[in-house]
């Protein structure tokens, strides 16, 4: 493949059984220390989601759809709503879209926290920071049980709003939580951000600049660490992140510290999303009913939610019946890995970077699986 | 009202390949769909690339209408600087199923195309490597997302 590999080419299998590896098969082919290619090789997990879609009714498919992701999975289920509401004509009462930016910017904490621990282990095992992160999503972990009645896999959303009202008397220790996170995330970036053995690590490992994040397909943290301002929640505001105001965070590094820093960031812009949003939440009805049974129109839309792997899009097309027809899911992950795949062409990669520049992408393979 | 740059791309295609394009329109603010003839795929997509620039794929699908007897490609296209989706869509007949890949004009459809591959039966001729992406190596099913595809629980049957 390369004119240096000439010399011995040894190809390592990592996974699918590796405990770092995830539900993922990853070939890398070395010549001495140097990667000359990684082909992940996926579908350990494919359970054939828009198979089982076409055959639910949009109530019972965000169920199914939510399995995409189970630390994302109001963000995954925003997206299968809002398209089953689109072609509907429908739109959920403001409160109810109050309640679910709360519920997907809690998840993008989740989501974020776990992929930020799995990354700290793959830069040279450092468990603290998977254990602090662990223990720091708990109490988000209980205001989602007290909003939803359950830890997580919430199946809350529903067309035409949310399945249960915000229950205003958790209003304060929402924000006592929030408070005790700042904190937290303060305690992250002197422990971690500034550590010497970190920045050694991730600084100019797996540089990506921003037109090939662009070429390739880069998607979310992974594009904005590039330094490329593209977020579904300011191009194409949903619900009522218009509303709320927020920055885009962008890196230009383009490295894995940069791409795992704008994760970070994105927390602190989290917590002033919910803040916001629970202090601004109107009163008032959180659902339209709709049936089950209910016909959907003939006709189609293409719904974008930036979750916390990066734009989701979920394409329903409805032929008249109470089933869409056809569901196609355009997954962040999938793009994220083919980025992974093509990294040794763009840049040097060593062995030992293999695991940083992966987790700096926070691959969920169920996502690119489906 | 807020849709003049969907209408000046859709005006751009339309005057540059009137015979190309079977349909073209608005489906809603920020989002364009345009059917071409399969014939055309390669320079149409040249054109919404470097001309529009429609420079990233969000991913590849198709649509399985077994009573029309075609098939429907869509190529999900995203203009990162106009924030702008654009469904590329192509039909083909259900017999023969065969389209051109695109991976000489995007190198991101790569995966999206091997997806399709598996998923439909759809050959992307002149793609390198149309090999098993999610299913076994050894899957002798046939293609999942067709619809005649026969599963079997009760419901799917």
């Amino acid at each position: 493949m390369s004119e240096k590999s000439s010399k011995q080419v040894m190809r390592i299998s990592w996974g699918p059984q590796h405990p770092m590896s995830g539900q993922v098969r990853i070939l890398i082919d070395t010549d001495g220390e140097r990667v000359l290619n990684i082909i992940p090789d996926i579908g350990f997990t494919h359970r054939g989601i828009e198979k089982i879609l076409e055959n639910r009714n949009i109530v019972q498919g965000v169920v199914p759809i939510e399995r995409m992701v189970m630390v994302d999975t109001a963000n995954i289920a925003l997206s299968y709503v809002r398209a089953a509401e689109e072609i509907l004509g429908i739109e959920p009462p403001k409160r109810a879209q109050y309640i679910r930016v709360i519920i997907c910017e809690v998840c993008r904490i989740l989501s974020h926290l776990y992929g930020f621990g799995l990354a700290a282990e793959a830069c040279g095992g450092y468990p603290a920071v998977f254990l602090w992160s662990t223990a720091d999503r708990e109490p988000f972990l209980d205001l989602m049980e007290r909003i939803t009645g359950t830890r997580w896999s919430y199946s809350f959303f529903v067309p035409g709003g949310v399945y249960a009202d915000f229950p205003d008397k958790i209003k304060e220790k929402f924000l006592a939580t929030l408070e005790y996170f700042e904190e937290r995330l303060e305690a992250y970036r002197r422990a971690w951000f500034e550590n010497k053995i970190f920045e050694s690590r991730a600084k100019d490992v797996g540089i990506l600049k921003p037109e090939d994040a662009i070429r390739l397909g880069a998607a979310g943290p992974n594009l904005r660490g590039s330094g490329v301002a593209l977020d579904v929640r300011k191009d194409e505001p949903y619900e009522v992140y218009d509303e709320i105001d927020f920055r885009v965070i962008t890196q230009p590094e383009g490295d894995s510290y940069a791409r795992l820093m704008v994760r970070y960031l994105e927390m602190v812009e989290s917590v002033k999303i919910i803040r916001q949003a629970i202090e601004n939440m109107p009163s008032g009805p959180y659902r339209k009913f709709v049936s089950p049974l209910k016909r959907l129109p003939k006709g189609e839309a293409y719904s974008r939610v930036e979750t916390a792997r990066g734009e989701l899009g979920v394409h329903m097309i409805s032929d008249g019946g109470t089933k869409p027809y056809r569901i196609k899911i355009t997954s962040p992950t999938l793009r994220n890995l083919y980025v992974v795949s093509q990294m040794p062409k763009i840049t040097e990669v060593l062995l030992a970077d293999v695991p940083v520049i992966l987790y700096s992408f926070d691959p969920w393979y169920l996502d690119a699986d489906r | 009202m807020g849709e003049e740059t969907e209408k000046k791309i859709i005006e751009a295609i339309k005057s540059n390949f009137q015979d190309a394009i079977e349909e073209a329109e608005v489906l809603r603010p920020k989002r364009i769909s345009i059917t071409v003839r399969n014939n055309k795929m390669f320079e149409v997509a040249r054109f919404l690339r470097d001309r529009l620039k429609f420079d990233y794929v969000l991913s590849v699908g198709a649509v399985d209408y077994i009573k029309e007897n075609r098939f429907q490609v869509i190529y999900y296209l995203l203009s990162s600087k106009e924030k702008v989706v654009l469904m590329l869509r192509t039909n083909i007949p259900r017999d023969k199923p065969f389209t051109p890949s695109l991976i000489s004009v995007w190198e991101a459809v790569n995966y999206h195309e091997r997806e399709t591959w598996e998923m439909f039966g759809i050959t992307f001729k002149g793609h390198p490597n149309l090999t098993r992406l999610l299913l076994p190596e050894d899957w002798e099913g046939g293609y999942p997302l067709r619809k005649d595809f026969k599963l079997s629980s009760s419901e799917g049957g």
